[in-house]
């Protein structure tokens, strides 16, 4: 065991789970302290000191910390997956080409910027990424019209009054309630993924007004309490991500997750280093990013749904079943087990959406921060508190 | 207040100064004195170092047009001076400076304007400037370090209360400040400040881009070579240092480009333009202020090259060096106005109400 203060490692409960925390503390000979951060602290404290953590999983939160120079570049001398970094940059086809954007702000330029020209640094160690839509009861599907595909127009429809819910976090709720507005209403805005102030104030607006009459159950914030409102909650349809979901089909709930046909909302998760970590401690931060590419993490992801960046490593880690099912869309040959060993897929489901590759490619809009950032968080606060 | 002070409160009347001098950006203007106080200080003052000599006498008419003040705070202030016992109301003469008729040799009434006076700013200016004015630069201040964090009402009553001022005065300081577009009136005919929004700065920075530059082509014969030399050195030694910019030296290398050599500029309005177009100071000073690391090394690295210009009189490459690095700095501070947005509240004036 090196005889160094623990590496501090910070991020979402959902980027961290248990058996991932547990196998690091095994198989590294250096002390690890995981702090789950769920809400905007997290965010806040890594802008603000830097000295408070050593590595931070960011997930659309890269332009603020890279302006805040709360990070530090990643050397790709010193990582193992520099090869294949280097690959699915130049290749832009298969895994690579859905997941483009991970790209654009991958690499550190000479002026300090970042881009996607490949140099010798990194911004951030891609990790995993996924699409993230709805999800609804099975049930709901006796009120539909023959034919009718899942619109998010449905998280606005008076058909499912007090029967919604939505995730409480800005950047993601803005985008989903955007993509609600356009479709329940027929509007079409530039960009969904950056609204203008009069956008976000119609697309606020009209969420305040659905909020006082009652159309909406309940707003969630962590996982845990997105699974309590269908469970006891009354809520039949939501925002999810997929380990609610898989928690929920495992508590025997059959949800379902929809493929909206405006598409879905994108997003990645990837490894940062602080701009305060050095020395001895620097080497483990290293160590730990490098062992989180070692294919057994990644498996462990795909368990709860989540698409590694690089999918080769993790075969050998997922039974022919397993792979299947999570990246292939293929029916699931057996019941299939979540990252901590509990059934959480029943046998012959169909992963909703299909393949990695159909999947991801139906992302229309990534998570990220909007130009109007500032103006979103103050009316999603209004929203909130309405 | 000292009388000495009110020349600084004019100043405040831009607020580009008050957010680029760190000694006059902790300034809390609080307007407890009226017009007739600053005269009678003032006056109290001229007859205490004997410029006003005793026996001169005080015609309430002569006092203010030497003061270039209105008749009623004069005649207020003399009657004040008269309880105090500095000056003495005479039946006859009006009011005389001394208290004792008796020791009076005589009385004279000199041409004020004829007295060497101690006065506050250059004799060209006013005495007292506008109340309204006296208050403008802080409440904008006040505003625009407020608006990044959120939209805030501003309460007509609480302000009266905070500067101690009458409704005739903060109408005029919130029309003004509503010409300038820092605020607007909501539908229930409230004033509102803010979104400091992307947009806001977007449209700032299209007029800023055009002004900014043609300024700095107009200035360059007039600036001091040994004054363009230190700013340069200053940037110098900033990038050297490689340190983080305390908030202190980021304010003086921003007023050197942005504020000092624009100083000699002859065109009073286009000045206006470029000073209320310069808010993202506001932002990359609050970024500086919440974000410990911040990296200002190409802030520096694009000053220099506008210096750089300058300091060999080359107008025209000045003006694009200005426009390059307007332009970046604009990028910068849209990124930096995002993160702003995960701060909470820093904690505003207590006449500002917060909305959203």
């Amino acid at each position: 065991m090196r005889r160094i203060p623990p590496l501090r490692v910070v991020g979402r409960s959902e980027l961290l789970p248990a058996p991932i925390r547990e196998k690091a503390m095994q198989e590294l000979d250096f002390p690890i302290q995981f702090e789950l951060v769920d809400g905007i602290e997290g965010l806040q404290r890594v802008v603000t000191r830097p000295e408070s953590f050593d590595v931070y999983l960011q997930w659309h939160t890269i332009d603020l910390i890279w302006t805040a120079r709360s990070i530090q570049p990643i050397d790709m001398a010193r990582l193992n997956i520099s090869a294949e970094i280097i690959a699915a940059t130049q290749s832009q086809a298969g895994a690579s080409k859905v997941i483009d954007t991970v790209f654009d702000k991958l690499f550190m330029q000479p002026d300090g910027q970042l881009g996607r020209n490949a140099t010798q640094w990194l911004s951030m160690l891609p990790m995993v990424h996924g699409v993230d839509s709805f999800g609804y009861l099975e049930k709901i599907q006796e009120a539909l019209s023959p034919g009718e595909v899942a619109s998010w127009g449905w998280l606005l429809d008076p058909r499912w009054a007090g029967q919604v819910a939505l995730v409480g976090d800005p950047v993601l709720g803005i985008i989903e309630g955007a993509m609600a507005v356009e479709a329940a209403r027929g509007r079409s805005f530039a960009d969904v993924g950056n609204l203008s102030v009069s956008e976000v104030d119609e697309v606020v607006d009209t969420l305040i007004h659905k909020k006082k009459i009652g159309h909406f159950k309940g707003v969630w914030l962590q996982a845990d309490d997105a699974v309590r409102l269908v469970q006891r909650g009354g809520v039949k349809m939501q925002t999810i991500f997929s380990p609610a979901a898989a928690t929920l089909r495992g508590l025997g709930v059959p949800i379902v997750i929809s493929t909206p046909a405006e598409g879905c909302r994108g997003w990645h998760s990837d490894l940062c280093l602080s701009a305060a970590t050095t020395g001895d401690t620097l080497d483990a931060a290293y160590d730990f990013l490098n062992w989180c590419q070692n294919g057994w993490a990644g498996a462990c992801f795909a368990r709860q749904g989540y698409y590694a960046t690089f999918p080769d490593r993790i075969r050998a880690h997922l039974s022919r079943d397993e792979w299947d099912y999570w990246y292939g869309g293929i029916r699931a040959a057996r019941a299939l087990p979540d990252p901590e060993g509990k059934i959480c897929v029943p046998k012959d489901h169909r992963r909703e959406g299909g393949s990695h590759r159909e999947r991801m490619s139906r992302a229309r809009v990534w998570n990220t921060f909007m130009d109007e950032h500032t103006h979103v968080v103050r009316r999603w606060r209004e929203f909130l508190e309405a | 207040m000292t009388i000495g002070a009110a020349c600084c409160y004019v100043c405040v009347e831009h607020w580009p100064d008050i957010v680029l001098r760190p000694q006059l950006d902790r300034l809390t203007v609080t307007i407890r004195k009226a017009y007739y106080q600053i005269v009678r200080e003032l006056l109290a003052s001229n007859i205490k170092a004997g410029t006003l000599p005793r026996g001169t006498r005080l015609f309430v008419a002569a006092v203010a047009d030497r003061l270039a003040v209105s008749r009623s705070p004069v005649k207020r202030a003399l009657e004040l001076l008269a309880q105090e016992g500095l000056v003495r109301q005479d039946a006859a003469l009006g009011y005389v400076v001394g208290n004792d008729a008796d020791a009076d040799t005589g009385t004279v009434r000199p041409n004020l304007h004829l007295l060497d006076l101690h006065l506050p700013g250059n004799s060209s200016e006013a005495l007292v400037v506008p109340r309204w004015e006296l208050i403008l630069g802080t409440v904008e201040r006040d505003l625009l370090h407020a608006i990044p964090f959120g939209i805030y009402q501003i309460s007509e009553t609480g302000l009266c209360d905070h500067f101690n001022v009458s409704r005739t005065v903060t109408r005029e300081v919130l029309a003004r400040l509503h010409e300038r577009g820092v605020i607007s009136k909501d539908r229930a005919s409230h004033w509102i400040a803010g979104p400091l929004s992307a947009r806001m700065l977007d449209h700032l920075h299209d007029i800023r881009q055009i002004v900014e530059p043609a300024a700095l082509g107009q200035v360059v014969g007039m600036l001091v070579p040994d004054a363009v030399k230190a700013m340069r050195a200053r940037a110098d030694r900033a990038l050297e240092s490689g340190q983080t910019l305390s908030e202190g030296e980021l304010a003086r290398i921003e007023a050197d480009l942005h504020e000092t050599c624009l100083a000699p500029l002859r065109n009073p309005r286009m000045m206006q333009v470029v000073r209320n177009s310069q808010l993202s100071f506001v932002v990359n000073q609050l970024f500086a202020t919440h974000v410990v690391r911040h990296d200002e090394t190409a802030m520096l690295l694009e000053h220099r090259l506008v210096l750089d210009h300058l300091a060999i009189g080359d107008g025209a490459g000045a003006a694009a060096a200005m426009r390059h690095h307007l332009d970046a700095d604009h990028l910068r501070t849209r990124e930096r106005l995002k993160v702003l947005a995960i701060f909470g509240d820093p904690g505003q004036a207590p006449y500002l109400v917060r909305l959203v």
